[in-house]
């Protein structure tokens, strides 16, 4: 039993830091609000170099066959630094999607092609009810000669407007399947949705009768349910590892900050009222950072109690994250509130990241119906 | 990072597991039949066992610690007595005694054949210990006490008290300050027990008349006291950690049994969504709280000290804890409040510190005595902020003129 980061692990944070904070600085972040990509191609391609981008993929396909706890490290990261660009998209949601569902040869093609740098992904898990249950899915995949015919409408489907290929869950006659479909593809139309954080980019993903060919399905048809539960773990688990490193850089600025603003004669940091609020903002990121590392633990060791785990995980990381990042603007005062001071870079990536991959009480229900039937 | 159990922690685990099954006493009834179970644990090895082996202890392992004490929990073991002297005054006699006063206590209070109290918390000094008032003053062969303690958990049934008393009033507070160990079987000791809002005395009053102190039984130097309290206050080795996850674990689940008894508007609470929205948060904390459990058993097994990260630990559990018996007496309506009468269903059995049997009622009011004992909450915020945040101090008005 050993709750610790091995020397190799703590290795990485720290490299993934430092490259962040040389490369991924505040000023990067907001030159990305008005690029019409939203991300640096430069910092991309140094990610690849890195290893970043095949971190949990098999060596074979060009990656480190590293685990979750490796990738929420890497993720952790990208939260605290408010980092702009498709990597969550691509590797989580795309990449995960692809090396849990794909054949030898889908593997080789596209976990080869992230890995090196060459590729973004994504996938497209929600509809317009927001319904993160995946037999919620309604939109359909009809048999035409030997592949399908996909219509249906998406919504907040990240990066998809870089996205190279997108995993679309649809109803084949054989029921829940995972297609992967390019979005440059005819019938396929993409318009921006824009949120408050500008970090992260979505999509409406409209999808008017859109050829696919055979090989383009991940699994047999109609058997795509339990992969869109395992992914959609993984999505939360690493959407918490984000959201606690936002949280992190909030609880760090904060602190900072209270012990040099003086206010009636004294640093505001001196008063229990402060101090206490900054107390418990400390606790939360510590119970997050428990919950996200023994999730990510837990699903990558397959434990019999990973499903839960990593609803608890986002359950609880999704309200902590909440409360510090909200906490730090109070702590800060007027100068939070403002659009030129950092904070609300982070404060609004994890208020983003909150609703997505099942909210507090999607997951809470689903704890329920865990400890309710295994007991 | 690997959270599975070693084979060994598994096989040893299993061990105590059997040991349990044919040795747990079907119920203990008085002090005596306590100290008899106490005794069978220690020769078992299954006490003291984080204490250096010269002492008489075991020398194991904080994770071999914690899984004796989760194991003691799944099978509703009674609890041993004296853990004031195994968990606080005996290894502070270990790290801060002479010689003599080891080979004096330190057995002794490992067989249970001594038992020992704390004599710190004065009814002006709380949060603010080092107000403390109680005088020890030097008679030549002696010190003579004098004073009133409040809170003295076991005092009634003590033989020992772990005394800090004010020897110097001329300097800072803190530093006037000594320790000592005094004898509780002596006239000049009059200990009553103070009845709380449970209904039960787990505490003391101790009022200190004349009361004699021996020279020998003086810890430390003079005026070091403050800085011994210090260490004994950190002494909390995780060997609970386990423990109590297990004990809230067995809680929620009679809890949830209930919520499918229990009706409101025709349908079984268990169906109905805000009650299994706040069951489903429960678990979630429940679950934190063992993840960090793990954590810090791995800090300990390094055989780091946690230091001021033992102040969130504590800080989390016990407002955790207020949370999770709020919800337990919502869930349970009026049945929660019962002391007396409660139908079987809507019972909870728990071993609370004097050995009577426990209710939901009994654990509800007992919560709100964990964010005040063993420094508050807003005391463990106070810690957390300077010692771990570097926040700084407060303008305090018994530092003003910089004399503490």
């Amino acid at each position: 039993m050993n709750f610790s980061f091995s020397d190799d692990q703590v290795l990485l944070k720290n490299s993934v830091r430092s490259a962040l904070d040389e490369q991924c600085k505040p000023a990067h972040v907001r030159a990305m609000f008005d690029d019409t990509r939203g991300y640096g191609e430069a910092l991309w391609s140094e990610m690849a170099k890195l290893g970043w981008l095949g971190l949990p993929f098999p060596e074979e396909h060009g990656g480190a066959g590293l685990g979750l706890v490796e990738l929420g490290l890497v993720l952790e990261e990208m939260g605290r630094a408010a980092y702009p660009g498709p990597f969550f998209a691509t590797v989580v949601l795309g990449g995960l999607g692809i090396l849990l569902g794909g054949d030898a040869a889908q593997k080789d093609k596209w976990l080869s092609a992230i890995s090196a740098g060459k590729a973004r992904a994504t996938a497209a898990l929600l509809e317009e009810h927001l319904d993160w249950d995946p037999a919620s899915t309604s939109a359909t995949a009809e048999k035409s000669g030997t592949g399908w015919t996909l219509s249906g409408l998406k919504r907040f489907v990240p990066w998809a407007h870089v996205a190279d290929v997108v995993l679309v869950p649809a109803r084949s006659p054989e029921g829940l399947s995972l297609f992967l479909v390019d979005p440059k593809s005819a019938g396929v139309t993409l318009s921006p949705m824009v949120g408050i954080d500008l970090t992260n980019r979505w999509s409406e993903m409209r999808l008017d009768k859109v050829a696919i060919s055979a090989d383009a399905i991940l699994g047999q048809p109609g058997s795509a349910g339990a992969l869109l539960d395992s992914l959609l773990r993984r999505a939360a688990v690493m959407s918490s590892a984000e959201m606690l490193g936002a949280a992190r850089r909030c609880l760090d600025m904060s602190v900072e900050y209270v012990k040099v603003r003086e206010q009636f004669g004294q640093p505001v940091g001196s008063f229990q009222a402060i101090r206490h609020r900054c107390a418990e903002m400390l606790l939360e990121a510590e119970n997050s950072h428990a919950a996200v590392y023994y999730a990510a633990w837990a699903l990558t060791a397959g434990a019999e109690d990973a499903a839960v785990a990593a609803s608890i995980c986002k359950a609880y990381v999704s309200e902590a994250a909440r409360k510090v990042c909200g906490d730090a603007i109070q702590v800060h005062g007027g100068i939070g509130f403002t659009w030129e001071y950092d904070l609300h870079l982070y404060m609004k990536r994890a208020k983003a990241l909150e609703p997505l991959f099942g909210d507090v009480q999607f997951h809470r229900e689903l704890i329920v119906r865990h400890v309710t039937s295994a007991r | 990072m690997d959270l599975n159990y070693t084979p060994e922690d598994v096989a040893f685990r299993k061990q105590v597991r059997t040991w349990l099954e044919q040795n747990l006493p079907k119920e203990v009834r008085n002090l005596e039949e306590r100290r008899a179970w106490h005794r069978k644990l220690y020769d078992a090895g299954y006490l003291g066992m984080g204490w250096p082996k010269e002492y008489g202890g075991g020398g194991a392992r904080p994770m071999e610690q914690a899984i004796v004490a989760d194991e003691m929990a799944k099978a509703n073991a009674p609890a041993p007595t004296n853990s004031l002297g195994l968990g606080i005054v005996g290894p502070t006699i270990v790290v801060h005694g002479t010689d003599a006063q080891k080979t004096r206590y330190l057995r002794k209070i490992l067989a249970a054949e001594e038992l020992w109290c704390q004599l710190y918390s004065e009814p002006n000094a709380g949060s603010d210990l080092a107000a403390l008032k109680t005088s020890a003053v030097d008679a030549g062969d002696h010190f003579v006490v004098n004073g009133q303690k409040i809170w003295t958990s076991g005092g009634a049934i003590a033989d020992w008290g772990l005394l800090l008393a004010r020897t110097d009033t001329k300097v800072a507070k803190h530093k006037g300050i000594s320790c000592f160990l005094m004898n509780m079987r002596q006239s000049g000791v009059d200990v009553r027990p103070l009845k709380q809002i449970t209904g039960s005395s787990e505490f003391c009053e101790v009022f200190m008349t004349n009361a004699r102190v021996e020279k020998s039984d003086q810890m430390g130097k003079l005026g070091e006291g403050w800085a011994i309290a210090q260490t004994t206050l950190g002494y909390e080795r995780g060997g609970r950690a386990l423990a109590r996850i297990t004990n809230y674990s067995s809680q929620f689940t009679r809890l949830v049994e209930a919520a499918k008894r229990l009706r409101r508007h025709g349908r079984p609470l268990i169906e109905d969504p805000v009650v299994r929205q706040k069951l489903g948060r429960i678990w979630s904390e429940i679950e934190v709280e063992r993840y960090q459990a793990l954590r810090t058993l791995t800090f300990l097994e390094r055989g780091e000290h946690p230091g001021a990260a033992g102040s969130l630990t504590k800080l989390s559990y016990s407002e955790f804890e207020k949370r999770f018996m709020e919800l337990a007496l919502e869930i349970l309506g009026p049945y929660g409040q019962l002391t007396q009468g409660a139908p079987e269903d809507f019972k909870l059995q728990i071993d609370t510190a004097v050995g009577d049997n426990g209710s939901w009622a009994y654990a509800y009011l007992w919560s709100r005595a964990g964010t005040i004992y063993a420094g508050s909450s807003e005391i463990q915020k106070n810690v957390i902020g300077e010692r771990i945040l570097g926040l700084p101090k407060e303008t305090r008005a018994d530092r003003v003129g910089g004399k503490a």
